[in-house]
This record gives C-alpha cells, sequence and structure tokens, in this order.
C-alpha cells in the first residue's frame, strides 16, 4: 500500500471513532409543544362562537352642527406701535483721569525685619482629614401600597407613629418629693496631663459586704450522745481559739460599718488641697514631707488643737508643717464633707503633705 | 476531724479582718496644691510717743514693700483691715483678720527717745493657727537708720514663713551711667537693694567697670580705665579710699572677684594678646596663673566652698562655661546649649550657676546646674547680661539695655522661677550690679 491508502486509512478510521465516541449518532427527541384539549358539546361551541361575533356598527350617529357664523372681527391697518428710531443721547464724554501728584506720597516705612529666624514649630500631630466614605444609599424598604386594615383619618394635630397612643389628660399635679442629690464638688484642679492609662478606673474595688443572715428562732438542739471527752476537748478549743481571736483583734480597735469609699476620700484630698499654698515656701520646704495628725469634730470640722506632726522629712520641717497646717484650718473651717455615718472612720485623720510635684524646678 | 476542721475554719474567719477594713486612722495624701502669693498684713506699727508717730507708718510700709516685692506676699490694704491695732501688747482678734482672709499679721511699736534711739518691736502671727510665728523681737537703731531696722523686720518675717533667709537688708553696687550712648559717663553708686540712699563711690572722671563685694561687703573691686588701660582697683566703701590692686607693665587686668574667704581675687590677665585666668593674694599681691590657653578665659566666680571656679572660655570656638578647680587644672566643660555663653556666677547655695546667653539674636539671663542640667532661661531682651545673686540666693539682679542711639541701661531682678520680674529703681542708668552679702 501507498502513503495515501494509509493516511487515508487512518483518516477514516480515526473519524469513525470520534463518531462513534462523540456520541454523533445519537440522536434526542425533538421539543414538542403539548397543549391540553378539552372535548366541548355543540352547544358550547356555538356559544362560543357567537361571544366571538364582532360587534354591528352603529349607523345612526349625531353628526355635530357646525358653529353658527359670527361678526367677524375688524381687522385694523394701523401699526400696533410705532417704532421709536430716534437716535439715543450721547452721553458727555467723560474727562480723562488726572495724573495723580506723586510729590506728596509718603514712601512706606519700611518695617523693621528681625534678622532672627522665627522658629518653625512641627505641628505636633498631623491633621489631614480624611473625607468620610460615603456608603450607598440603602434602599428604602418597599411598603404596602395598600394598608391591610381601613385607618380612621386621625386628628389634624396628631402625630403619626407606628404605636398608637391614647390622648392623655393632664391630671392634678402629684406632690413632687425632692430627689436626694448627692453632694457635688468642683472638678479637681490639675498641673498635668493625666492619660487614661494613668487614671485610676472607676471600678469598685471591693463590693459591699453581704447582710447578716437574720437571726433565726433558736432550735432545741437534738440531744445526740456524744462522747464527754470529746466534747470536752471541742470546746476546749473553741474557747482558746476564740479567746485567742477576741484578744488579737480587739488592740487594733477597727471602726464598725463600711470604710469611706475612695470618691468621699478624694473629696477630703480635693478640700485640703485647694487651701495648700505653697508658694511662699522656699526651695529647702518644696522638698520636705510632713505628716500630720489630727482629730476631727463629728460636724467635720478639724479639731486645730489636736494638729500635731507626725513626722518630716527635709530640711524645712516647720515651714513645711505650719503650711500644711494652715491648709487644714482654712478649709476645715466650716467642715469638711465627710458622711457621717462614717465618723468612726474619720475621726483620725493623717495627712501626707508631699510637694514633690509643686516643686520649682 | 470534720468538726475540728470547721471549728478551725471558723476561728479563722473571726480572726482574719476583712481585706476592705480600715486599721487606724484614715489616711490622704496631698501631692498638689496651689501657688499664689501669701495675703497678709501689717497695719501701721503702733507710736510709743508722739516722736516716733511718723516712723511708724513709714517702717510698715517699708516691711510691705520688702514683702510685696518678692512676689511671694500679698499685702491686704488698710482700708479693708476690720480690726485696730491700737495696743502692741492687746490680743489680737483673729477673727477680724480671719474675715479678710489674712494668713499672716505683723504688728509692732515704735519708740524713739530724744538722743535720736529708735526701738522696734514686732510680732508675727500665724492667724488661722491663731498663734505667733515665732517670738516677737526688738531691734534698736538709730533714726537715721530706720530703713534698715524695716529690712531687718521683713528679713525675719520672710524666713520665718518660707524657711529661707531674706535679703532686704542687703546692698547693690553698680555703675550709674549718665549721657548718650556715645559719650557715657560712668561711675560707681552704691544703694539700699531696693534702690534707696544711692551714694556715689567714684567720679566719672574715668570709666569704671564689674564691681564687685569682698565677702564681707566693706570693699568692692571693680576694674578702671584711668590709666588708659583696664586695671583692677580695691575700694573701701566707708572711707571711699582705694588702692590698685594689679599692676604689671604691658598688661590688662579685669573681672576680679573674691575668693569666699576673701583673701585670694582671681582675675583676667591680658597678655600679648592672650588671656588667661590668674589667682592673686591680697595680702601679698602675689599672682598665680591658672589657665594656660590661647583662647580667651575671662569672668571667673568662685563656688561658696572655694574650691571650684567656674569661668567663660572661647576655647571651643565659641564662648561656652567651664568649671575647673581653684588651684586650676583641666577645665570641665558643662554648656552645651545653641548659643553663647558667659558671665557666669555661683549661687550661694552652691546648687546653681547663672549666666548670660546670647542666642538667636536675643540675650537671655538663666541657670543652670552645676552639672550643666537643667538650663532654664528667665528672661529675653534685646540686651541682658551681668547676673548678680541675692544673699539668699532666692534672686538675680541684672542689666538690662534698651534698643536704639537713645538705648538706656537699667537694673532689673527676677525671681529663679522666671517669675516677678521688676525694674530696680535708681534714678539714672545703670549697668553690671552686684549684690553685698546681708549686712550685720
Amino acid at each position: 500500500m501507498n502513503t495515501g491508502q494509509i493516511i487515508s486509512g487512518i483518516g477514516h478510521t480515526g473519524l469513525i471513532i470520534l463518531a462513534l465516541v462523540g456520541g454523533a449518532f445519537q440522536s434526542e427527541p425533538l421539543p414538542f409543544e403539548v397543549t391540553e384539549v378539552t372535548a366541548i358539546s355543540e352547544e358550547e361551541f356555538a356559544a362560543l362562537l357567537a361571544r366571538e361575533q364582532s360587534p354591528e356598527a352603529m349607523a345612526n350617529v349625531d353628526t355635530p352642527e357646525p358653529p353658527e357664523e359670527g361678526e367677524a372681527p375688524e381687522l385694523s391697518s394701523e401699526a400696533d406701535i410705532p417704532l421709536d428710531l430716534s437716535q439715543p443721547e450721547v452721553a458727555e464724554s467723560v474727562p480723562p483721569d488726572q495724573v495723580p501728584d506723586l510729590s506728596e506720597i509718603v514712601p512706606p516705612v519700611e518695617a523693621e525685619v528681625s534678622d532672627e529666624v522665627p522658629e518653625l514649630v512641627a505641628p505636633s500631630e498631623d491633621f489631614a482629614v480624611l473625607a468620610p466614605e460615603t456608603s450607598l444609599r440603602p434602599r428604602p424598604r418597599e411598603a404596602p401600597r395598600v394598608a391591610p386594615e381601613p385607618v380612621a383619618q386621625p386628628e389634624p394635630d396628631v402625630r403619626i407613629d407606628d404605636i398608637v397612643q391614647p390622648e392623655t389628660t393632664p391630671e392634678e399635679a402629684p406632690e413632687v418629693a425632692e430627689e436626694e442629690t448627692e453632694a457635688t464638688s468642683p472638678e479637681e484642679a490639675t498641673t498635668e496631663t493625666v492619660t487614661e492609662a494613668d487614671e485610676p478606673s472607676s471600678a469598685p474595688t471591693r463590693s459591699l459586704r453581704p447582710r447578716t443572715r437574720p437571726t433565726r428562732t433558736a432550735q432545741p438542739a437534738e440531744e445526740t450522745e456524744q462522747d464527754p471527752a470529746q466534747t470536752a476537748t471541742d470546746s476546749t478549743a473553741v474557747d482558746d481559739a476564740l479567746n485567742e481571736a477576741l484578744a488579737e483583734t480587739a488592740e487594733p480597735a477597727q471602726p464598725a460599718g463600711p470604710p469611706l469609699t475612695s470618691g468621699e476620700k478624694d473629696a477630703l484630698r480635693v478640700a485640703v488641697q485647694r487651701c495648700w499654698n505653697v508658694g511662699s515656701l522656699s526651695t529647702q520646704a518644696l522638698e520636705t514631707v510632713v505628716v500630720l495628725g489630727v482629730s476631727m469634730n463629728e460636724d467635720g470640722r478639724p479639731n486645730v488643737s489636736s494638729i500635731r506632726l507626725l513626722s518630716a522629712t527635709g530640711e524645712a520641717p516647720d515651714q513645711a508643717y505650719e503650711t500644711a497646717r494652715r491648709a487644714i484650718i482654712r478649709c476645715g473651717a466650716n467642715g469638711f464633707n465627710l458622711p457621717i455615718e462614717k465618723f468612726e472612720h474619720w475621726r483620725e485623720i493623717e495627712i501626707s503633705f508631699n510637694p514633690e510635684r509643686m516643686r520649682i524646678r | 476531724m470534720i468538726n475540728r476542721i470547721m471549728i478551725f475554719l471558723a476561728v479563722l474567719m473571726i480572726w482574719s479582718p476583712p481585706l476592705s477594713a480600715q486599721t487606724g486612722p484614715l489616711r490622704i495624701e496631698i501631692t498638689e496644691g496651689v501657688i499664689e502669693p501669701m495675703p497678709y498684713a501689717v497695719p501701721d506699727l503702733v507710736p510709743a510717743n508722739s516722736a516716733a508717730g511718723e516712723l511708724a507708718s513709714n517702717i510698715a510700709r517699708v516691711i510691705a514693700s520688702d514683702l510685696s516685692g518678692t512676689g511671694l506676699f500679698r499685702e491686704i490694704p488698710a482700708n479693708a483691715h476690720i480690726s485696730r491695732i491700737t495696743s502692741f501688747q492687746s490680743p489680737v482678734q483673729f477673727s477680724d483678720w480671719k474675715a479678710i482672709n489674712a494668713q499672716a499679721l505683723i504688728t509692732g511699736s515704735v519708740s524713739v527717745d530724744g538722743a535720736g534711739k529708735l526701738v522696734v518691736q514686732f510680732r508675727l502671727y500665724d492667724v488661722f493657727a491663731g498663734q505667733e510665728l515665732g517670738q516677737g523681737l526688738q531691734l534698736v537703731g538709730t533714726t537715721e537708720g530706720w530703713r534698715r531696722i524695716a529690712h531687718k523686720v521683713a528679713d525675719q518675717v520672710y524666713s520665718r514663713i518660707t524657711g529661707e533667709g531674706g535679703y532686704f537688708d542687703s546692698r547693690v553696687v553698680f555703675v550709674a551711667e549718665t549721657g548718650p550712648k556715645d559719650k557715657r559717663a560712668k561711675r560707681l553708686a552704691i544703694m539700699d537693694y531696693d534702690g534707696a540712699n544711692v551714694t556715689y563711690l567714684t567720679d566719672s572722671s574715668a570709666i569704671v567697670l564689674a564691681p564687685r563685694f569682698s565677702p564681707t561687703g566693706d570693699k568692692v573691686l571693680y576694674t578702671s580705665y584711668e590709666t588708659g588701660f583696664p586695671r583692677i582697683y580695691e575700694l573701701d566703701v566707708a572711707s571711699v579710699g582705694r588702692r590698685v590692686l594689679e599692676s604689671q607693665e604691658g598688661t590688662m587686668s579685669f573681672a576680679p572677684r573674691f575668693s569666699p574667704d576673701g583673701r585670694q581675687v582671681v582675675f583676667s590677665l591680658s597678655r600679648g594678646g592672650n588671656t588667661d585666668l590668674y589667682v592673686m593674694d591680697v595680702s601679698s599681691g602675689s599672682s598665680r596663673r591658672l589657665t594656660n590657653a590661647p583662647s580667651i578665659e575671662t569672668a571667673p566666680s568662685y563656688s561658696p566652698d572655694g574650691s571650684q571656679i567656674v569661668f567663660e572660655s572661647d576655647r571651643s570656638g565659641t564662648p561656652q562655661l567651664y568649671i575647673m578647680a581653684a588651684s586650676g587644672g583641666e577645665p570641665r566643660r558643662i554648656s552645651f546649649g545653641k548659643g553663647r555663653y558667659g558671665t557666669p556666677v555661683w549661687s550661694p547655695r552652691g546648687d546653681l550657676i547663672a549666666f548670660t546667653k546670647q542666642s538667636k539674636g536675643r540675650f537671655h539671663i538663666g541657670v543652670m546646674r552645676i552639672d550643666g542640667s537643667e538650663e532654664q532661661l528667665l528672661t529675653a531682651s534685646f540686651l541682658d547680661e551681668g547676673p548678680s545673686w541675692s544673699p539668699n540666693g532666692r534672686v538675680i539682679m541684672f542689666t538690662r539695655e534698651t534698643q536704639g542711639a537713645q538705648g538706656r541701661a537699667s537694673l532689673y531682678s527676677v525671681d529663679i522661677t522666671g517669675r516677678n520680674l521688676r525694674q530696680v529703681p535708681t534714678g539714672t542708668g545703670a549697668s553690671d550690679p552686684a549684690w553685698s552679702p546681708l549686712q550685720n
């Protein structure tokens, strides 16, 4: 066989394989339309034909009468408005500007220019403002075109709202009880910026102590047989432990009740520091820390004669003490704002005056 | 066993105090206060006799001027007083003074006898504490010296309240200037620290510069061009007698200053175009060289203990401040800011150095720590120079000259905090102030 026959044989063989594998001989059914038909009677068919007949044309249609002839409007031959062809008045010619007299002009005084190069203060931060990103306007929710239920037309002054509120009628004004307001104090002045990280947390550091349980009526204890020796040992141990505990707790007489809150302490601190004037102190006195003790009266006033110097570190304790004492007396003259129910907690106060932040340098 | 554990836990709960309980007195710490002048009242002193009537009022006014002039105190005027002090011995109605917020009250009496002897008594009260600050004090002098007595009272009040020494009973020597700028006459003058009692110590025949007090305040060193070249002179304040302290042929000597013990004088000497520091023994007149550099070394000032000297040198290319041992040696540079530094003066307290700084076309008076740290500029103007410390190291007096052909030199004082800048009244133009120590 020659080469041409071989190529022809290979080509036809491949074509046959492709036709078999590619599905050239597979045929899908042609699409067809399905129509539902209904068997009807002759009467029904006749009725259908009668409805499909075109309507008859009306022959006796009224023809509109033409309007009566009226008087024709008179035609005027006069021109509407004569044209004003006169020439506009020529305005008087404006005299040319006079040449200013430059001789009287005083040359401007040269401003004093300092050779000093102004200091350029670099901005502390970049103030560039970015345009706010605009968001696509939300597509409004489609509202029902027709109200699901008929609604009576409201009064003209009634505000349209989703919730129907009945009109309230004014009643007699009840007695307004004065709301108890807590005492406030002016904001504490400060000499430095306190960052948020440095600010003390306003979260409570401790919770109130739970109330004690209501006392129960004593129930007769069930008598159980116990070993007398064991009972004696337990009671002795309990007594010893209680006595020991009571003896230890009795020494540092702790005031009863909840202590002053941090806010109440801060209020006292602010009240004292408002009168602590260190403006007349020497640099040595400004390096002196003094701790003063003071006994308080129940009305919040300090007992002046009780003010005493507890400790001092520095070279001018006398002046530092006198300045601190003056602060306590001056701002305590009208009584510090302290809760009377916690008097036992502030009956004795120790105040440390530390002028470290108030030093000259 | 369980019973024992329960008992132990119960005891533990009873024994252990709650964490939030307050033990002992309430404790608070005050770290912020206010800085404002302290209000005080000083009513006219009570005259013990008719001869003391005018002095009683004048002394009170000088006391008030001294205290209020510091910027640390604020006087409550007499028309606001509720109480009148009619007797020095009568008890004080503190409530009346509290009502006007007077925190300190000064009362006193004055008596003058026929021989001109002046007796002043005073008391200082802490009004809100309702008690005296210190004890009452009596001062005796002459009627001519009533201002000094008033200054001494003010010094006592200042010292008792602030805790540092006063500076009111002190004097200032300066160069009084008259005439136009191109033909200005200069002479030495001395006055009270507040500008009162100006007295001239030299005539205006020769230019005088840079007077400096001795540690005892009875002598003044200064530089004069009497011979055509600058020479150092020593002047006795009481007798106004003077002598040449340093005179070497072919040299120029200037910028002298006493050592703290008054036995030595450190100064600049220019020889052959080179200026170095020298120290001279006052009694023998012998001099010794302290620096040996091709640069200009000048404006030396001793530390209060006499162990070190701060001076000005341009050895680095621009005038800067250096410290070295009083006996000489390698100096240590302490000024590193931008600008030119000069005329350093060591504080009487020893903790600060005042200086003149020229930067960006302006002059400043400033202070820095002796190691050069914490530099603080107190003033700024066309020309500020020549600082001098008050005896207590709290105030600096300096020269301020205004710009232009009609510019005039004046004396100013400023607190080391930079507050309370005030012009010192001198009558004429004035420059080169030197503050004396407190008088005895």
